[in-house]
């Protein structure tokens, strides 16, 4: 099976840090997840050098693990569509577009931002059962402990209510 | 000197009469009447997340009722520009008639209040040049739209949007017509508004938030579950 980790248009060096730790990697490949590919963004990671060339990508085999990581592409669509899980940032952006496919969804707030709403909006989801919440040094227990199967499914896109509101509004209803 | 300070006292007087008046009243507004006519939309797209849910939101109406559409974007946001493309695109393809019209929507491309990093020095001078800019694109130059600039801004952050939000301020102190404002919170704000919604709870027409713990302090607003 295959992981996919993200961190969106920045950086977020301790989630990088993190997944790359032995711990981590050892979770990932006793739930059956042998290749991982990371969306490393800006991070500052120790296998950094590897991506210092100019070089787009590299791969690596570590603990039992096939990697794969890149910095950026302009859409990860490709990337959700072929991940058995997900694990990203907390972005309400990536939290959405993960959650609209269906896909088993990890977060872990970065807690270097100034202005720490990403913790929110992943609790407010954990606690409603869409995801689960980690943290950077607690994600080898979430990744073992993790069970898709008990997840609450994510509302599709109901375009409805901005609709009415607006019609509303305006006049039309 | 006498004289001078009743004038003072008596402008500020009338100039704080006026922005009562004008600003929204907790009783329900008044809504137009029911009509088949189209409406003009302007949505401001903030770059990055904001551009996303306005889109998002956008997505869902019914072009052939909104049109002209007017895309607000901040000057360099290339991004944001691409994105309301596609979105057009998308929406001419699954449409018919006004939608493919070329002139369906338009790009009002407005100074950013303040650039990233810039000193705090400089601030106020490129904030008022946002604010008289936007001033102009929504009074001014808004004759040829028969005379009003859209009749409804829809607005989610983040600081360019209060620009906008004044200048629409500036047309209804003189009397002009002016788009109905309304505000939708970022789905990403659970427990605290974000600073633009803040500042702008008061000042719009319609205040909405997506999460329902924003409103427990009592103060106005609307929760009507998740809009995107």
């Amino acid at each position: 099976m295959l992981a996919f980790i993200t961190v969106g248009s920045t950086r977020f060096d301790g989630l990088i840090k993190s997944v790359f730790t032995p711990s981590v990697l050892a979770s990932l490949s006793d739930k059956g997840y042998t290749t991982i590919v990371v969306q490393c963004g800006n991070s500052d990671f120790s296998y950094n050098h590897l991506l210092a060339q100019g070089e787009q990508s590299f791969r690596l085999e570590k603990d039992g693990v096939t990697i794969e990581c890149w910095k950026f592409k302009p859409s990860l669509q490709t990337d959700y569509e072929r991940a058995d899980l997900v694990i990203s940032h907390a972005g309400s952006g990536t939290i959405v577009d993960v959650l609209r496919m269906d896909k088993p969804l990890i977060v872990v707030p970065n807690p270097t931002l100034a202005d720490n709403h990403q913790q929110e909006l992943a609790s407010a989801l954990e606690k409603l059962g869409h995801l689960r919440s980690s943290t950077t040094s607690q994600l080898a227990n979430t990744i073992q402990e993790f069970d898709a199967s008990s997840l609450t499914k994510f509302p599709p896109f109901d375009g409805g209510k901005f609709r009415k509101l607006l019609d509303e509004e305006m006049g039309f209803v | 000197m006498f004289h001078v300070i009743t004038c003072a006292v008596l402008l500020v007087a009338t100039v704080c009469i006026r922005v009562y008046c004008i600003l929204p009243k907790p009783t329900v507004p008044e809504r137009p009447k029911k009509s088949a006519e189209n409406r003009t939309l302007a949505v401001f797209l903030g770059s990055g997340g904001h551009t996303s849910e306005m889109l998002a939101l956008v997505s869902s109406l019914d072009f052939d009722r909104y049109f002209p559409r007017i895309y607000i974007i901040s000057e360099g946001d290339t991004l944001s520009e691409r994105k309301a493309a596609a979105l057009e695109a998308t929406k001419a393809a699954s449409s018919h008639s006004t939608s493919k019209n070329p002139d369906a929507y338009t790009f009002l491309v407005i100074p950013r209040a303040r650039k990233v990093h810039q000193s705090l020095l400089t601030t106020p001078s490129t904030a008022l040049l946002s604010v008289t800019k936007s001033f102009y694109q929504v009074a001014l130059a808004s004759s040829h739209r028969k005379g009003q600039f859209a009749d409804v801004l829809v607005l989610n952050g983040p600081g360019t949007c209060l620009t906008l939000c004044l200048a629409v301020y500036l047309n209804k102190f003189f009397g002009l017509a002016s788009p109905k404002m309304v505000y939708i919170e970022s789905f990403a704000r659970v427990q605290t508004l974000s600073l633009s919604g803040k500042l702008l709870r008061s000042l719009v027409d319609r205040f909405v938030v997506q999460w329902p713990q924003l409103l427990q302090d009592g103060k106005r607003g609307e929760y009507h579950g998740w809009l995107i």
